[in-house]
């Protein structure tokens, strides 16, 4: 991996490549010392750059509230594994990360009851759902 | 956490999967399909949980997202008229230079997250007699668990620790967070009223109300029955 100057992105291509290679290519690669934290953490980051690019690009308003829940799971699932992976280092403090989930999904409840009633009453008073048609407060 | 045999493929077809129908959530043109695709991301999610041995926070997620947050959505979606883009006459995306600007954007984004990922990644790294440590102490504790009903499994006991963590130790945000609900359900009641029913409700007097709810025979009727 090295000798391909891809060190920055190493762990990225480890990430794809480690079930195939390991074992064919002789990588510095300890497979016991190194934790599958980071495939985690990996897949939260993708997640949570999906439901960013749903936010800024859709007209929907709805849809911009979807990718929001799906924002708000990607900061769960980095929450999890890093409590699995504190569990695994034997710290004692390891399930905060899963109490830190529960509110997570208490205020992504709250958040969409509070925001679809907005998209109702939005709806009956303007009768549209197209976020670039909402713009009164614009001077 | 070493993922191995079956752990494995259980991971990659679940957050492949997860991350397809997350792509599919915001790309999909007909909305319900968008809150399906979305449903399908939370139930992988769940599973990913379920493999980190959350087996409590899995739970929760499916009832209270899948249960109650997505069956929301599809009612809200129901209410509002979508129609237009389904038939191709709306675009659903923004004009061509935000979208630009966007990706462009979460290009960077992304390429930061993982740069940070990687570089934290030679962080992770376990010292190896710590780990082995707390492996084997995990599996002293397993031992001793009981067996399931169906013999198959052993009970866990992730959620009572959880539950005593979250009353012992958070228990004032659990308060604050109970308090956050009943604010949401007074909020949403409050927002999602019709103007009939606040003329009802608040005492509003005909005249200070737009002409055609002024003159609505029921809003009078009701503004009668409370006076």
């Amino acid at each position: 991996m090295q000798f391909l100057m891809l060190k920055p992105f190493s762990a990225v291509f480890a990430l794809f490549l480690q079930e195939a290679t390991t074992g064919r290519m002789n990588m510095a690669w300890d497979k016991a010392q190194h934790p599958d934290l980071s495939k985690f953490l990996v897949i939260g980051a993708l997640l949570f750059i999906i439901g960013v690019a749903g936010v800024l690009t859709r007209r929907n308003i709805i849809v911009i509230f979807m990718s929001i829940e799906l924002i708000l799971n990607a900061a769960n699932l980095n929450f999890i594994a890093m409590s699995r992976y504190l569990q695994e280092t034997g710290s004692v403090n390891a399930v905060a990360g899963q109490i830190f989930a529960v509110f997570v999904i208490v205020v992504a409840a709250a958040e969409a009851a509070i925001g679809l009633g907005i998209v109702i009453a939005l709806y009956r008073n303007k009768e549209t759902i197209w976020v670039d048609e909402i713009d009164i407060l614009k001077w | 956490m070493i993922l191995s045999g079956w752990e494995a493929v259980f991971f990659w077809f679940f957050s492949i999967a997860a991350i397809f129908a997350g792509l599919l959530t915001v790309m999909a043109r007909n909305t319900i399909h968008s809150a399906l695709f979305l449903i399908s991301s939370l139930v992988s999610i769940a599973a990913l949980f379920i493999l980190l041995q959350a087996e409590f926070i899995a739970g929760v997620q499916i009832l209270v997202y899948v249960g109650g947050v997505m069956v929301l959505f599809l009612f809200v979606i129901m209410l509002v008229n979508v129609g237009e883009e389904e038939r191709g006459r709306e675009e659903i995306f923004n004009r061509k230079r935000q979208v630009t600007t966007s990706v462009i954007f979460c290009a960077l984004l992304a390429a930061g997250l993982l740069y940070a990922v990687n570089v934290g990644y030679e962080g992770l790294k376990l010292d190896k007699g710590r780990q082995q440590a707390a492996v084997e102490a995990r599996e002293g504790r397993e031992r001793r668990l009981a067996t399931s009903e169906t013999g198959t499994s052993k009970i866990t006991k992730d959620a009572e620790q959880v539950g005593s963590s979250l009353y012992r130790y958070a228990s004032l945000p659990f308060e604050i967070a109970s308090l956050l609900l009943l604010v949401a359900i007074i909020g949403s009641v409050m927002l999602a009223r019709t103007i009939k029913q606040e003329a009802a409700v608040d005492d509003v007097a005909p005249d200070v109300l737009p002409k055609e709810a002024a003159h609505d025979p029921e809003v009078e009727e009701a503004h009668n029955v409370i006076v």
